[in-house]
């Protein structure tokens, strides 16, 4: 995939261009405003990470000039406002997702990931992993075509594992990706080896080990 | 006052006295000039008596009593008798004069006295309170607009002027006061916006960086273990940046969407999210319909911090009870005492405890939003239950 990485900071554009090349991705940077309007009118993106504080100008602007050309390109932005105004405008201008400083990379990775799936073009609504298949649609998830029961929760934990394959992902971040914001609990980390073990257990009965421990308190999900 | 009293009294008693004696004298020498005109002894009494006498005496001035048959009354007069000898003959003269008695005087005097005096203090009170009223108006008008004076509010001090030097000076000194007050506030208030905001970014860089080590080579188990432990403390700062930034909006009154939000709905919803994350056990009892004006992302906040509130504070084997009732709902969660500082509770970063990791603000947001759309918020301990209610 083609990411553009649209960020002031470079010590934060560069820390999401090393992560995500790490999937096989050809990352792009743009450092300002100047620079982002000139690259997307040049080339074409799968995904555009938008900062909405560009040094020079607004992201929002630059979602303006996306839109107005047309670009199929999915756009993510990442502001540092936590504003629910700020978000409703960006999703408004045709932004694909929003999220808000600072984030776990293997969330970004993740809703990447969910932009690609439900993609205008060439959108894949299933995450396929050797004998695993999940359906985002219906939300299900199958071994070997046999559906899975799971609880909502475990859903979203193998999606975030799938999308995260080969990543450690310490509890803390899978505890935020599934408290999502509002969550002061998120200290609490006893519900996630409960949720953690479950999923393990449905999924090991059916005959997938792919959960695997990770410097003793970390996950990883990952072929033998 | 009483000594001018007694002073005018016999002032005037004397004068009257010399005035009545005088005009005796002067009657006297015309009865004197008429006698020796015509010689015939004549009466009028009892004001002129005229009687021969063989001797002749001095003059004898005395006050006498007289009963004065038209009036049926004694009267006091001032009598002179004078001896002369006219034309040959002696006459003895007697002239009487009425005197204003000296009660009357008195009487009149104190009279006028406590009349004057009395129109002196009607008139004098009436100017005062007139004056004072006047005077004392912007004063008062000022401190009402003092009482109403909010520094979160938008609006400025506005006072009136006084023709009083004190008064002006002492509403110019309140004017850069309260306008200082005011712009200090808001800075401050722009200040805790402006470092949450500004936090996020360096927050953002050393989460990615944290990211990119636990997902690179060469890790052993202490180092993750620091790393992620690192992760949790990063959290914690989000967490209270987010809360902040909350607060700020809320004071700034930033939210100004009213809807009419059903609370069972979003209670459920807020319970069903939890209860998965949650070995708690949550129940909810009551089957009034609470339906509140407000903020549909505020009532979200308010039952997320006040559901997430107790199981923080739970005792992981304890329930949660919701309950809904006429216009109020109350959730409790068991403890094991009250709170030592109920007073306390609502304030920014108070831990009664440090045992549980928490930002310290959430109970502080879930006033602020009570505050601001007047809902009543209480906190009560009974029979081993923490239980907050907030009537709508």
């Amino acid at each position: 995939m083609k990411i553009l990485i649209a960020e002031d900071e470079i010590a934060l554009q560069q820390s999401i261009a090393t992560y995500l090349e790490k999937d096989g991705n050809t990352c792009e940077v743009a450092s300002d405003f100047t620079e982002t309007i000139y690259k997307v009118d040049l080339y074409e993106y799968d995904i555009i990470l938008l900062d909405i504080n560009l040094t020079t100008g607004s992201g929002l602007d630059v979602l303006k000039t996306l839109k107005k050309n047309k670009t199929e390109s999915g756009v993510i932005i990442i502001s540092a406002n936590n504003s629910l105004d700020d978000k409703l405008d960006g999703l408004d201008l045709g932004a694909d997702d929003y999220i808000t400083k600072p984030f776990h990379l293997a969330e970004l990775n993740s809703r990447i990931k969910a932009v690609l799936r439900r993609g205008k073009y060439g959108g894949d609504d299933t995450i396929t992993f050797n004998e695993i298949n999940v359906d985002t649609k219906s939300r299900t998830a199958y071994v070997n075509g046999k559906a899975l029961s799971l609880t909502r929760k475990e859903y979203d934990l193998l999606v975030f594992f799938m999308t995260n394959m080969g990543r450690v992902l310490s509890k803390e971040i899978i505890a935020e990706h599934l408290w999502g914001d509002n969550s002061d609990l998120a200290d609490n980390f006893d519900f996630i080896y409960v949720h953690i073990n479950n999923l393990r257990k449905k999924m090991t009965s059916e005959g997938a080990k792919y959960i695997k421990t990770a410097y003793g308190s970390g996950y990883k999900f990952i072929e033998d | 006052m009483i000594v001018s009293t007694i002073t005018l009294y016999f002032y005037v008693k004397n004068l009257m006295r010399a005035e009545v004696e005088e005009e005796l004298y002067s009657t006297t020498a015309r009865v004197e000039t008429i006698l020796g005109e015509n010689g015939t002894p004549f009466s009028l009494p009892p004001v002129v008596e005229v009687a021969s006498v063989n001797f002749i005496t001095e003059k004898i001035l005395k006050d006498t009593v007289i009963y004065d048959p038209s009036q049926k009354e004694m009267e006091e007069f001032r009598e002179l008798s004078t001896f002369k000898e006219i034309n040959g003959t002696k006459y003895k003269i007697t002239v009487r004069n009425l005197i204003v008695e000296s009660e009357n005087i008195l009487i009149a005097i104190i009279l006028s006295y406590v009349t004057i005096i009395l129109l002196i203090f009607i008139f004098l009170f009436y100017l005062n309170k007139a004056r004072n009223k006047k005077m004392w108006l912007p004063f008062f008008t000022n401190l009402e607009a003092m009482k109403n004076f909010s520094v979160t509010s938008d609006k400025a001090l506005y006072l009136i002027d006084s023709e009083i030097i004190e008064f002006s000076e002492f509403k110019d000194e309140i004017e850069v006061l309260t306008n200082k007050v005011r712009s200090d506030y808001k800075n401050l208030k722009q200040y805790t916006e402006d470092v949450s905001h500004e936090l996020q970014t360096p927050l953002a860089i050393i989460q990615a960086k944290i990211e990119n080590i636990i997902n690179g080579d060469g890790l052993n188990d202490i180092q993750f273990e620091h790393l992620t432990s690192i992760q949790r403390d990063i959290q914690r700062l989000t967490q209270m940046n987010k809360r902040l930034t909350l607060l700020t909006k809320i004071e700034n009154n930033q939210f100004v969407n009213m809807e009419s939000v059903d609370m069972n709905l979003l209670v459920e919803k807020t319970v069903k999210n939890f209860q998965e994350l949650s070995n708690v056990q949550i129940k909810i009892s009551g089957d009034a319909n609470i339906l509140a004006a407000m903020d549909p992302y505020l009532a979200e906040v308010l039952c997320n911090n006040l559901i997430s509130n107790a199981l923080k504070h739970s005792d992981p084997d304890g329930t949660i009870d919701i309950n809904f009732m006429e216009n109020m709902y109350s959730i409790s969660n068991s403890g094991s005492k009250p709170l030592e500082h109920p007073e306390n509770l609502y304030s920014r970063f108070y831990r009664e405890s440090e045992a549980i990791k928490s930002t310290g603000l959430g109970l502080a947001i879930v006033k602020r939003i009570c505050d601001i759309y007047k809902f009543d918020i209480n906190y009560t301990f009974k029979s081993g239950r923490h239980i907050f209610t907030v009537k709508f």
